[in-house]
């Protein structure tokens, strides 16, 4: 099994070791196939509604009232306003809803400070560093993600208990110093392409390994780390089943793992505070929406262009 | 695995694995080069050997044993192993359940994500817009969306209310095993914005100048799709199909979240997958034995899957090199 | 060079947080061992979480040295939470037990207390009457019982008034109650006679009122016989033969998680079984309404709900974790559990107090000693070690028969030979 020829494209590269800008639109103006006809924006809105309908169903939730919230009484365009449910969330529920924010903040700026660190130098390595036992390693790399998560649970468990870490964020955020193999992957693809010219020269001029790493490629590494660094914000953001295994007590649970309490404790004979629950679930999602607006431009400037990128 | 190239990197000088390879002794640099290979490659290693590959290697032994995870477990050799395959109905079904829903859910979000990059990457105004809004399925909570969809799919929910727009009677989706599996491949079809970003990447990279050349020839936008972009981009497209199969035959939050009633099972068993089974099986029923094996059983399809899309790699993913 | 300022920056930025992540970690670290804090666990709501908490306030001022440091888990997640928990070494010292208990009293995740209930001088029959012995497995006691209340038959006294019919009593016969949802059911209000009986408590009450047994006395599964089979058919029929309580399609369409219990509450169906917990959520309903025991079949039955709490094997000191429970189960704690219409305590003598009977939150003339009165009657579950996998054979098999009707005996033969091969 395995994997990706990346192919020097030195004649692609800029001196600079940068790729040339694609998407300038001069060049995309005489282009027809970039020319957006109506009927390209009428599927596009179409698309974008209906996956943005189950979303307006959640701004409508959001804003329902307490009766229309008990009697699961929804529309699927808002008809109430209750913006009080956005202060409400904070004070309403019995869970200290602005603390679990705080400790989404940590556990995910954390983890992807970690991923961010650790795939870019081992990456970085497959890369470019030649070693016996390099292709075996990274069909090892890839086989890993095949493994289901849920087996290796108790086992870890048993691992971090032994450790201390039980109730801390250990086990959530330093995993993610020990990168994993998707980002190893882009990573090594975004290097691939990057001309070695550069790094040849400094060598020649001295420079050791850590050094082409540090001072060549790392400063050009941007657009993968940022993309890396978002895809591990949104995961850790998401993510419920960790903190609910490692966390114990309510004050250190992020919001994920909070607004699942919500769901479940509520008493008998009574529903889910679901207006409340929405609210949550935007405030959940609109730091992760801001971030991926804001940082799209890296995520397409991945450089996974055919030819090099993918897996052979 | 016979046909297994990695090729070497580019910084690499081409002669250097073969001329490794005849001379069984490294020269300093190699050597030093190797050394600092490791070096960096370190935090992976460690992470793996640490936090994966202990876990990975009792949960071998786990699936040799029964164990309850509370008392010693009892050795009982390959005995799991032969139950899921021969004695457990559910194992079968699990399996089947989980490659129908592989099948379907894999392919279609691909041809949509492709689909929807291409209408994305076109010069379209509030771009950034419409691509975060196709994205923005992946950013929801699984609370909310578990919560929304299950309003979306009742039985006269807005789901069907738009079908009966076009005369279509719609079935009852999670109370009904025929649709249940239906139901959750539309809820993968929904996120299947989440591909279009690695897409976009390719496209994004692809040289002007073939378009360019294309738009010479008097190639219209859609042949110049199929002869330009969608060959340049089948690399990304390939990967994109491993990660869905991995992902697809590890599908279990989804079904978690809007099986009826918490059972994950669905009617009938009807949504029971491999990694729903395996969860059931050790935190319900304390089988971890049984599970681990399970868990096993699933490597070993989700390897026979992968190494099937590798064989047919070679007859439509267009690699640079091979043309060059 | 820019670049350079930035990544250093960057690898400040990083160590800095690191240094945090540790720091953190430093003081969040679960140093709970030993130092005589009981850590104990329970599931629920708001509503439980505040009451677990009223009653061990009590206990840690009469027991200024020690502490509890309660843990409220998810309901749909306490199984799994915990079961990490103790396999991982770090279980609680006192865990709430219901239905499954013996999954883990089977597998010694539990001590017997039957030495400590001796050295306290606790008489189980004369505190909890009947319920003493419900945690009982191979002869040993595994948990004390908490709170427990038969399931009892919840009514809208509004909609039986408008309808003409007689309030239910303990009297009424299955072909009574059929009598009488058929006049209360009208589908044109969206108005049904009775919330269903999906649930293996509702539906088991039924079976056992015919005389049969999931479980019988020797430990064979009888799922299949007559009296199982007519129990659950007369249960599905009510729903879909009959259409005098909605169908699951209809109850997924007034919204996610709607059951009997909401529907009651939102005025859809004018009967509801359920356990006494339905009480707290009409408190603030505005319509009249009644409990009454349950129906009746060739003989009285009805399924008991209640949990127990229990010492597990990491308790560093079981002695001091059983006289926690031993307080929280005596009469002064229990009395808290009606306080606040949390629950029926199993203390006894709470539950012939006049705090139980008239309690201050009951509207005019509840009917409390309905509880008493179903307590004589309830069947004994099969608390069997492999509950939960009984639980999934019937929810597997009983799925599509749930969701659209069927024939009760064809799937519960399915059952009987999927529960032949779990108990063994």
């Amino acid at each position: 099994m395995a994997v990706l020829p990346p192919t020097a494209v030195t004649e692609q590269a800029a001196p600079d070791g940068r790729k040339k800008q694609n998407t300038d639109d001069t060049a995309q103006k005489r282009l027809s196939v970039f020319k957006a006809s109506p009927a390209t924006y009428a599927v596009l809105l179409v698309v974008s509604a209906i996956f943005f309908v189950p979303f307006i169903l959640m701004i409508s939730i959001s804003l329902a009232s307490v009766q229309t919230s008990a009697e699961n009484a929804f529309t699927v365009f808002p008809t109430e306003f209750e913006w009080r449910n956005f202060t409400e969330v904070f004070t309403g529920t019995g869970l200290p809803v602005g603390r679990f924010i705080g400790n989404s903040v940590i556990i995910a700026t954390l983890s992807a400070v970690g991923q961010v660190i650790s795939s870019s130098l081992v990456g970085y390595a497959f890369a470019r560093l030649r070693a016996p036992g390099k292709n075996f390693m990274f069909i090892l790399v890839l086989a890993t993600m095949m493994i289901p998560a849920q087996i290796t649970m108790i086992p870890q468990f048993l691992l971090f208990k032994e450790l201390g870490w039980v109730n801390t964020y250990l086990p959530l955020i330093v995993p993610n110093f020990f990168t994993n193999a998707f980002n190893v992957f882009l990573v090594r693809q975004f290097v691939s392409r990057i001309s070695n010219q550069l790094d040849e020269a400094a060598q020649v001029d001295g420079l050791g390994y850590f050094g082409v790493y540090r001072r060549i490629i790392l400063p050009m590494m941007w657009p993968i780390l940022t993309a890396i660094a978002i895809f591990t914000l949104t995961h850790a953001w998401g993510d419920f089943m960790g903190p609910l295994i490692y966390l114990n007590s309510e004050e250190s649970m992020p919001l994920a793992l909070g607004l699942q309490y919500m769901t479940s404790t509520s008493n008998a004979m009574q529903l889910p505070p679901w207006n409340l629950i929405m609210v949550g679930s935007i405030i959940l999602t609109l730091p992760m929406i801001v971030i991926y607006y804001l940082g799209q431009k890296y995520l397409y400037e991945m450089n996974l262009q055919g030819g090099s990128a993918g897996v052979k | 695995m016979s046909n297994v190239v990695v090729d070497e990197a580019p910084g690499a000088a081409r002669e250097s694995r073969g001329a490794g390879r005849r001379r069984p002794k490294m020269s300093k640099r190699r050597k030093k080069e190797a050394l600092y290979f490791w070096l960096f490659i370190s935090p992976w290693l460690i992470g793996f050997v640490g936090f994966l590959l202990g876990p990975m290697i009792a949960s071998v032994y786990i699936s040799l044993t029964e164990w309850d995870s509370f008392t010693p477990p009892e050795w009982v050799g390959l005995d799991n192993y032969a139950k899921a395959l021969t004695e457990d109905p559910i194992f079968w079904k699990a399996l089947w359940n989980t490659f129908f829903f592989a099948a379907v859910s894999v392919p279609l979000g691909l041809i949509i994500g492709v689909w929807l990059a291409n209408l994305l990457n076109k010069r379209v105004k509030g771009r950034k817009l419409f691509r975060t809004f196709i994205y923005l399925p992946t950013l929801v909570p699984l609370v909310a969306t578990a919560m929304v969809f299950k309003m979306v799919l009742a039985p006269s929910g807005p789901l069907n209310d738009l079908l009966g727009w076009f005369g279509i009677d719609g079935p009852e989706w999670l109370l009904s095993a025929t649709w249940i599996k239906p139901a959750l491949i539309i809820l993968s079809v929904w996120g299947a914005g989440g591909a279009t970003v690695l897409l976009l990447s390719a496209m994004n990279g692809i040289p002007r100048e073939l378009y360019e050349a294309a738009e010479i020839d008097g190639a219209s936008p859609w042949r110049q799709f199929w002869s330009v972009t969608f060959p340049q981009i089948t690399p990304v497209i390939f990967f994109n199909l491993i990660m869905g199969l991995i992902g697809a035959f590890q599908i279990f939050s989804q079904v978690y979240i809007l099986a009826p009633g918490g059972n994950v099972g669905g009617p009938d068993n009807a949504s029971q997958m491999m990694v729903t089974l395996l969860f059931q099986e050790a935190f319900s029923f304390y089988h971890f034995g049984y599970a681990s094996a399970v868990a096993w059983l699933l490597f070993v399809v989700i390897l026979l899957f992968t190494l099937l899309a590798f064989r047919t790699a070679g007859k439509w993913v267009f690699y640079e090199t091979e043309v060059k | 060079m820019v670049e350079m300022a930035r990544w250093r920056r960057g690898a400040g930025l990083a160590a800095t947080a690191l240094l945090g992540a540790a720091a953190l970690a430093a003081c969040g670290g679960g140093e709970a061992e030993d130092d005589g804090t009981l850590k104990m666990v329970v599931w629920g709501g708001d509503a439980e979480k505040a009451n677990y908490q009223a009653r061990i306030d009590l206990f840690e001022a009469a027991n200024p040295d020690t502490k509890i440091e309660l843990q409220l888990i998810p309901s749909d997640q306490y199984e799994q939470k915990v079961q990490t928990m103790i396999a991982g070494g770090d279980g609680p010292d006192i865990m709430q037990v219901a239905e499954n208990v013996n999954s883990y009293s089977s597998k010694s995740q539990l001590v017997p207390l039957d030495e400590h209930i001796e050295a306290a001088g606790l008489d189980m029959e004369q505190r909890f009457g009947p319920a003493g012995d419900l945690y009982t497995y191979e002869d040993q006691t595994y948990a004390i019982p908490d709170r427990s209340g038969a399931m009892v038959v919840f009514y809208n006294k509004d909609l039986f008034d408008a309808a003409g019919v007689e309030y239910p009593t303990a009297e009424w016969t299955q072909a009574d109650a059929e009598a009488a949802m058929a006049e209360l059911t009208d589908p044109a209000q969206n108005q049904w006679g009775y919330g269903g009986a999906g649930w293996w408590a509702q539906w088991w009450s039924f079976a056992y009122q015919n005389g049969g047994q999931i479980i019988d006395d020797s430990g064979q599964p009888t799922a299949n016989s007559p009296e199982v089979v007519e129990g659950l058919q007369w249960a599905n029929d009510l729903q879909y033969q009959h259409h005098y309580a909605p169908t699951a399609a209809e109850y997924a369409d007034m919204g996610p998680d709607m059951g009997g219990d909401q529907a009651f509450a939102a005025q859809t169906v004018a009967m509801n079984t359920t356990g006494f917990w339905g009480i707290i959520g009409l408190k603030e309903a505005d319509f009249n309404w009644g409990i009454a025991p349950m129906w009746q079949g060739d003989q009285q039955a009805v399924s008991g709900f209640g949990s127990g709490l229990a010492v597990t094997r990491d308790a560093a000191n079981p002695e001091q974790a059983f006289g926690a429970i031993d307080f929280l189960t005596d009469t002064e704690a229990q009395t808290v559990v009606i306080d606040e219409a949390l629950d029926v305590p199993a203390n006894l003598e709470v539950q012939q107090s006049d705090a139980f009977l008239k309690p201050s939150w009951a509207p005019e003339g509840l009917n409390m000693g309905a509880f008493g009165e179903s307590s004589e009657f309830i069947f004994r579950a099969p608390f069997i070690p492999e509950w939960n996998e009984m639980m999934a054979a019937f929810d597997d098999n009983l799925g599509t028969f749930w969701n659209e009707g069927g024939d009760a005996k064809t799937e519960l033969d399915k059952v009987q030979t999927q529960l032949e091969s779990i108990i063994e």
